[in-house]
């Protein structure tokens, strides 16, 4: 039994030990880092899944920085050509069927994105969340060798945030196993969940993800990795409306 | 007629200024509860159907769960046939059949989300009063494609005119992205921001082709000549989507349960006026048989005395009552009737109303509710509440005392 104290007080010991040396701040930081990278390049598929119907589709995305992203979508044929563009927390979509770049408002971006589960503010890919939220460490965990942190995101008071709080679960190789988003209410709302994990392009990238409402189990949207290249060269124009409209 | 009875109808004509003044005070209550409680009445029925033919309708076919989740896969195919066999078999009313998606609408200066209809425009004015609140333009005609229809607010938010582009983006039916630019032929104005700021109709042979609905749509809309006709236009519409287990019948309660409650608290505070009126009147009438009880102490000695038994003077005192309430009754009922009854065909306006109705597409007079529960509910309750008052001088009769009430002044 002394054995079994000792040892959790060991445990525990080397917890606090290395949350001390690690903040949440830095954590986050690690984890938006790795997961964008200071520029990035992936192809992906989509699978929306309802409970009497399923669709897929693939796209292109690329980042640079904190604050620039891009998705195009390459299939179904249908489909293929409509982009997304999103700088410095505004974004832009764009239809070949019309031909036209239409502004995403403000109000708009906690709208689903394309009938998916994530929303425009997912899709965008935004970084607002090591600027916009206070972090603290509540937890942690080790799971499968690796050190996990549990980090509790609460937003600043004036953020324009819908979100109560985030709570992440990032391992130590800096991939988010989990991203739960809670209202206001206390009550989770929708959760993030990492499936798969895999090596790609140097670093461990979370290459199977899946969003799903927590009241309706039968709902979810998958994003499949299938490529990912890291701190590439990306042409000049590559985030601007022009090219949004006419991709080069 | 026997002898107390007779007695009773005497007793009243023995102060027949005294009586007539009750009898009127109940008179003038009863027609004015009838007047009021009718126009309350009828003012409802303005109201619902004020309300139900602005968008609503009266009854709609929907897919299951469209009603609460309004998901865009929630959809009737085959919709316009749909609507046009419920037409033939209704043979009354009108029917129309709509599509709703919720998409970005965007002009070359600004953005917002809309919730854009698609409309039959030949069907669409006969189960809404939008299509005739246009102020610029025109409403949409049978062979418009890419044209819109849009609410002044918005218009003004997006900054466009007649003749400008609006850009849609939203999903489709079947999850696709879904496009499509529309030229604003006609500007909507009600005066009520809510509607200004959310009507976008489009034709909905363009709205199915724009968001890959097939033939499909997502309410079939009925608007009835008046709430009557509800009841048989539900049940044929339940016989028409009964091998389609999907499809759901709801009436106007079920889409607009605010209404329904707006009423029964409106009522609430109407009782509340009727209850002050109707307790007056009962202290008129409690007031006119103690009095007729007190001066005839003396006689009502000699009856005893006689040999007459106490209850049977106090059912003297009820009948008496029963007498001069019956008659402020009819004579109210009757009054009431021919006022409410002319009014219902003449109908009644406020000053201002016309004018409000025209600005609102709505009728501009009302028509107080001629119903046996509008002309006898009043009447009835201020009719019980005279007989109750009768209690108390009664009761005291069966107190008396013939050698002292003999003795009274």
């Amino acid at each position: 039994m002394w054995k079994s104290v000792v040892a959790g007080a060991v445990l525990l010991c080397s917890a606090t030990a290395v949350s001390q040396e690690i903040t949440a701040d830095d954590v986050i930081r690690k984890a938006m880092d790795n997961y964008r990278g200071l520029t990035s390049h992936g192809q992906m598929s989509m699978t929306i899944h309802r409970q009497d119907w399923q669709r897929e589709m693939a796209m292109n995305t690329w980042t640079e920085g904190d604050k620039r992203t891009l998705v195009r979508v390459t299939a179904p044929a249908k489909d293929a050509g409509n982009g997304t563009l999103s700088v410095d927390g505004n974004m832009w979509t764009y239809s070949p069927k019309v031909n036209r770049v239409i502004k995403v408002p403000a109000s708009m971006m906690s709208q689903n994105w394309m009938g998916s589960d994530f929303s425009n503010k997912d899709v965008s890919k935004d970084t607002d969340i090591i600027d916009q939220y206070q972090h603290q460490l509540v937890g942690n965990y080790e799971q499968d060798g690796h050190h996990v942190f549990v980090i509790q995101s609460i937003p600043h008071e004036e953020a324009a945030v819908v979100w109560g709080k985030e709570v992440l679960h990032i391992r130590d190789d800096w991939v988010i196993l989990e991203h739960q988003f809670w209202d206001q209410d206390d009550t989770r709302v929708k959760t993030l969940r990492t499936l798969e994990i895999r090596e790609m392009d140097g670093r461990n990238v979370a290459t199977v993800i899946r969003m799903g409402k927590e009241d309706a189990t039968d709902e979810w949207t998958e994003v499949r990795t299938t490529l990912v290249d890291f701190d590439i060269e990306l042409p000049e124009n590559l985030f601007t409306l022009s090219n949004l409209r006419n991709p080069r | 007629m026997n002898l107390t009875w007779r007695l009773a109808w005497r007793n009243l004509w023995r102060h027949s200024r005294r009586t007539w003044l009750t009898v009127g005070a109940m008179v003038f209550c009863n027609v004015l509860l009838i007047f009021l409680i009718s126009l309350q009445l009828g003012s409802y029925q303005m109201m619902i159907d004020n309300s139900l033919a602005a968008y609503t309708g009266h009854v709609q076919i929907q897919h299951r769960g469209y009603l609460e989740q309004q998901r865009m896969r929630q959809s009737i195919p085959e919709i316009s046939a749909l609507a046009d066999e419920l037409r033939t078999t209704l043979g009354q009313g009108d029917v129309a059949a709509r599509g709703m998606a919720f998409a970005l609408a965007s002009s070359r200066e600004r953005s917002f989300g809309v919730l854009l209809s698609g409309v039959q425009a030949s069907y669409e004015p006969g189960v809404s009063t939008f299509p005739g609140l246009i102020r610029q333009g025109r409403y949409l005609n049978p062979g418009d494609s890419e044209h819109i229809v849009v609410g002044a607010v918005l218009a003004q938010n997006l900054k466009v005119g007649l003749g400008d582009e609006i850009t849609f983006i939203g999903s489709g039916r079947d999850g696709s992205f879904a496009a499509g630019v529309a030229v604003v032929v006609g500007i909507l104005e009600s005066g009520m921001e809510e509607i200004d700021r959310s009507v976008a109709q489009v034709p909905l042979a363009w709205f199915q082709q724009m968001f890959s609905m097939g033939e499909g749509g997502h309410a079939v809309v009925v608007r009835l000549p008046g709430l009557e006709q509800v009841p048989a236009a539900l049940a044929t519409a339940w016989t028409l989507v009964e091998k389609s287990p999907d499809l759901v019948v709801h009436d106007w309660d079920a889409m607009q349960p605010g209404l329904r409650q707006a009423i029964a608290s409106d009522m609430a505070s109407g009782w509340f006026m009727y209850a002050v009126l109707i307790i007056l009147v009962a202290f008129s009438v409690l007031n006119t048989q103690l009095m007729s009880v007190l001066e005839r102490t003396r006689e009502f000695g000699v009856m005893l005395a006689l040999g007459m038994r106490p209850v049977q003077l106090a059912r003297l005192i009820g009948m008496e009552t029963l007498l001069m309430s019956g008659l402020g009754m009819a004579l109210g009922v009757a009054l009431g009737s021919v006022l409410t009854w002319y009014l219902s065909v003449a109908g009644f306006a406020y000053p201002g109303m016309e004018e409000l109705g025209a600005k609102f597409n709505m009728p501009g007079r009302m028509y107080p509710e001629v119903s046996l529960l509008s002309l006898l509910w009043g009447p009835a309750v201020v009719f019980l509440g005279g007989l109750l008052a009768a209690v108390y001088p009664a009761l005291r009769l069966l107190r008396l005392v013939p050698v002292a009430a003999m003795r009274a002044a």
